[in-house]
C-alpha cells in the first residue's frame, strides 16, 4: 500500500488514490464546549467561536512533534487497515527544510512508525510529475505527454510564497525564492482590520478565513477599486455584507446577497469594503505593512532573472500556481490546493518500479546504512552540509 | 521601512522623539511579529484544562522537557510498542524555529549557497505606500505623536480619540 502525505502547516491532504482527505494539520480547543479535536477531527466541532489553536508548524516548519505525532497517529488509525510495515509512504516537507528537522521526519517514518519504505520532497518538485502543466483531457492514466522542460511553480501557502523554478523536473536552488507571506498574516491582518473598524475578531480565526475566503479578492486596478470603495451603498460595488455565524443556532456565516436587506434584528453584519482587496495586496505589495520585499509580480521577475538567460522565454511561458493563496479571484488562473497531491499521486501511480527503485529509502536500508541515508539519496540544497546533531540526550 | 513620504522629522534626540525612525520601524517589526501568531490570547491558558492541551506552543526553554505529552495519551499507530530514545526527544524538547535555525549553522552559509536566508527576495525599490489607519484608504498625513498615517480631518480625529498612543513606546 501506498500513502501520500502532503503535510502543509495549514492543511494535511492525505489518502492512497486521487482523492485525498484534507484536514487542518492542528489541534484546536473549542471554548464553546470545552473540547479538543485533533487534526482529522476539526470537522465534528460544531461551536467555532474563539477556537484555541495549537499548531505544528511555525512559519512552515515542524517544530511542535508532540502535537505532529498526536495528528499523525490519529490520521493514520483513520485508515481501515494501515498495514505500515508493508507500506511506502510519500511525504511532503517545506523549502529549504532544516537538516535536523529531516532527520525527524526520518526517525518517524522508520522508527516509530516502521514503514516498509519512504520518499520525502518539497510539493513545488512533485507539479513536474502531475497534470497542472498538461490540458487534464488529453492525458490518460498512464500515458503522460512530457511537462515543460522548464517551469516556474509558485507556491503560495499558509506561512509564506515561494518562487520556485524546475528545469528537467529539478528545483534549480539558487533561483528559489521567498516572500514572507502567507495565508496566515493575511488572515491576522484582516483581523485587525475588522478589529478596530467593526468587531473584535481577534479571537474568530476561523470565522475570518472563512470572510477572507468568501469575500477577498486580488485587484486588477488597486487604485480605481480604492476610489470605488469612497461611494456609499448603494453605489459602492466593492462592499459584500457578510452575517456572522450563530453557533448556538447552528447557523453558519453567509454573504447577504446584493440588494438583500436585513431581515433578522439578530444578524450581525460585518462589512467588507477596501478590505476586499487590500488584504490579497500584501503578497503584491509586501511593504504595505511596512514588509520590506518585493512583491509577487517583481518576485517572480527577479527569480527568473538568476536563471540561463537562454531559457528566460521558457519560464514565462510555464508559470503555474499552487497554494490556498493563489484561490483568491484575480489571482487566475485558480487552481485546487490539491495539486501537490494529485501530483504525487500521478507520480507513484505513473511508474511504480521507477519511484521505488530510484526515489523511495526501505527501512532495510535505513537500518543498516543510517540516519545519514535520505541526506545522501535525495540530496537538496543543505545535502553538503555536514550535519550538526544534538548529542545531548545521547547514551 | 522608514517613512519617506511624511510630514518633516523634527531632528531632535532620537530616542526621545516619537517620530524617531528607528522606533518606528521596531513598531513595525513588532506588529509584523504578531501577524504570525496562532493565538491572540496566547498567555490566556484555560488552567481546567484536564487533557492539556491548547497549552500554548511551548513557552518553555531549550533543555526543558515537557511535563505532559499531548500525544502520549491519544491512540497510538503501535500501541504496544515503546518509542526511540530518537523520537522521546523530538517530542519531548520542543525548540523554536529561530533557535533550530541557529543551531543548524545554515546562517553561516556564504551567500552564494541556497538557503533559507539567500532565498527571501531583496527590499522594495519603491518607497512604501501609506494608508490611513483608520478607514484604509490613501493616508497623506501622520499623526504628529505617532507617526500613524490618516486620510481626513474626520480620521484624524477618530485616530486620537480611539487609537493614538501619543507616543511610540516600542
Ligand atoms: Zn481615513
Ligand atoms: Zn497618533
Amino acid at each position: 500500500m501506498l500513502f501520500l502525505l502532503d503535510n502543509g502547516a495549514h492543511s494535511i491532504k492525505v489518502g492512497h488514490d486521487h482523492d485525498p482527505s484534507v484536514f487542518q494539520n492542528a489541534i484546536v480547543r473549542s471554548k464553546g464546549d470545552k473540547q479538543t479535536y485533533y487534526g482529522h477531527e476539526i470537522p465534528r466541532c460544531r461551536d467555532r467561536s474563539s477556537l484555541h489553536y495549537r499548531l505544528p508548524c511555525e512559519k512552515g516548519y515542524v517544530v511542535d512533534w508532540d502535537a505532529q505525532k498526536a495528528i499523525w497517529d490519529g490520521m493514520f488509525l483513520q485508515f481501515p487497515k494501515p498495514d505500515i510495515p508493508e507500506s511506502s509512504i510519500l511525504i511532503t516537507e517545506p523549502y529549504f527544510n532544516l537538516p535536523q528537522i529531516q532527520r525527524i521526519y526520518d526517525q518517524f517514518v522508520f522508527e516509530e512508525y516502521g514503514f516498509q519504505s519512504y520518499y520525502r520532497c518539497t510539493p513545488a518538485s512533485l507539479i513536474p510529475h502531475g497534470s497542472l502543466f498538461t490540458a487534464p483531457h488529453k492525458t490518460r492514466e498512464g500515458d503522460l505527454p512530457l511537462p515543460p522542460e522548464c517551469m516556474l511553480v509558485i507556491d503560495s501557502g499558509f506561512s509564506f510564497t515561494h518562487i520556485v523554478p524546475l528545469i528537467s523536473g529539478s528545483i534549480v536552488w539558487n533561483a528559489v525564492k521567498r516572500i514572507d507571506v502567507g495565508g496566515k498574516l493575511l488572515t491576522n491582518h484582516l483581523k485587525e482590520l475588522i478589529s478596530y473598524r467593526q468587531w473584535n475578531m481577534m479571537d474568530q480565526t476561523y470565522i475570518m478565513d472563512d470572510v477572507k475566503e468568501r469575500c477577498c479578492y486580488v485587484s486588477a486596478d488597486f487604485k480605481a477599486d480604492m476610489e470605488l470603495s469612497r461611494t456609499k451603498l448603494p453605489n459602492n460595488p466593492i462592499i459584500l455584507q457578510y452575517i456572522l455565524p450563530d453557533f448556538s443556532l447552528n447557523r453558519p456565516g453567509k454573504l447577504l446577497e446584493r440588494g438583500q436587506v436585513v431581515k433578522d434584528a439578530s444578524w450581525q453584519i460585518l462589512e467588507m469594503n477596501n478590505e476586499r482587496f487590500t488584504v490579497p495586496e500584501l503578497l503584491f505589495t509586501p511593504s504595505d505593512i511596512g514588509l520590506d520585499q518585493i512583491g509577487l509580480a517583481q518576485a517572480i521577475a527577479h527569480s527568473i532573472s538568476l536563471l540561463p538567460e537562454e531559457l528566460h522565454g521558457m519560464f514565462w511561458g510555464n508559470i503555474g500556481l499552487i497554494g490556498g493563496n493563489t484561490k483568491f479571484p484575480g489571482f487566475a488562473p485558480r487552481l485546487p490546493i490539491t495539486e501537490a497531491y494529485r501530483s504525487a499521486h500521478r507520480f507513484v501511480t505513473s511508474s511504480p518500479s521507477l519511484y521505488a527503485q530510484r526515489y523511495a529509502i526501505t527501512r532495510e536500508d535505513y537500518f543498516e546504512i543510517g540516519n545519514d541515508i535520505s541526506r545522501r539519496r535525495w540530496k537538496g540544497p543543505y545535502s553538503d552540509m555536514p550535519l550538526r546533531v544534538d548529542t545531548r540526550l545521547k547514551e | 521601512m522608514a517613512p519617506r513620504r511624511s510630514q518633516p522629522v523634527r531632528q531632535t534626540q532620537a530616542s526621545s522623539n516619537p517620530l524617531d525612525p528607528a522606533l518606528i520601524a521596531r513598531r513595525t517589526k513588532k506588529h509584523l511579529g504578531e501577524l504570525e501568531k496562532s493565538n491572540y490570547t496566547e498567555v490566556d491558558i484555560d488552567p481546567d484544562q484536564a487533557d492539556g492541551a491548547a497549552e500554548g506552543s511551548g513557552r518553555r526553554g531549550r533543555g526543558t522537557a515537557r511535563q505532559t505529552l499531548i500525544s502520549d495519551g491519544r491512540p497510538s499507530v503501535h500501541p504496544n510498542k515503546k518509542s526511540t530514545m530518537n523520537i522521546r526527544t523530538a517530542l519531548l524538547y520542543k525548540k523554536n524555529l529561530a533557535t533550530l535555525i541557529e543551531e543548524s549553522g545554515v546562517g553561516n552559509l556564504p551567500p552564494s549557497v541556497p538557503g533559507y536566508f539567500s532565498a527571501v527576495v531583496p527590499p522594495s525599490q519603491e518607497p512604501p505606500r501609506l494608508f490611513c489607519s483608520v478607514c484604509g484608504y490613501w493616508g497623506n498625513y501622520r499623526c504628529m505623536k505617532c507617526a500613524l498615517p490618516f486620510c481626513s480631518r474626520d480620521c484624524e480625529v477618530n485616530h486620537q480619540e480611539t487609537q493614538c498612543e501619543k507616543r511610540v513606546v516600542y
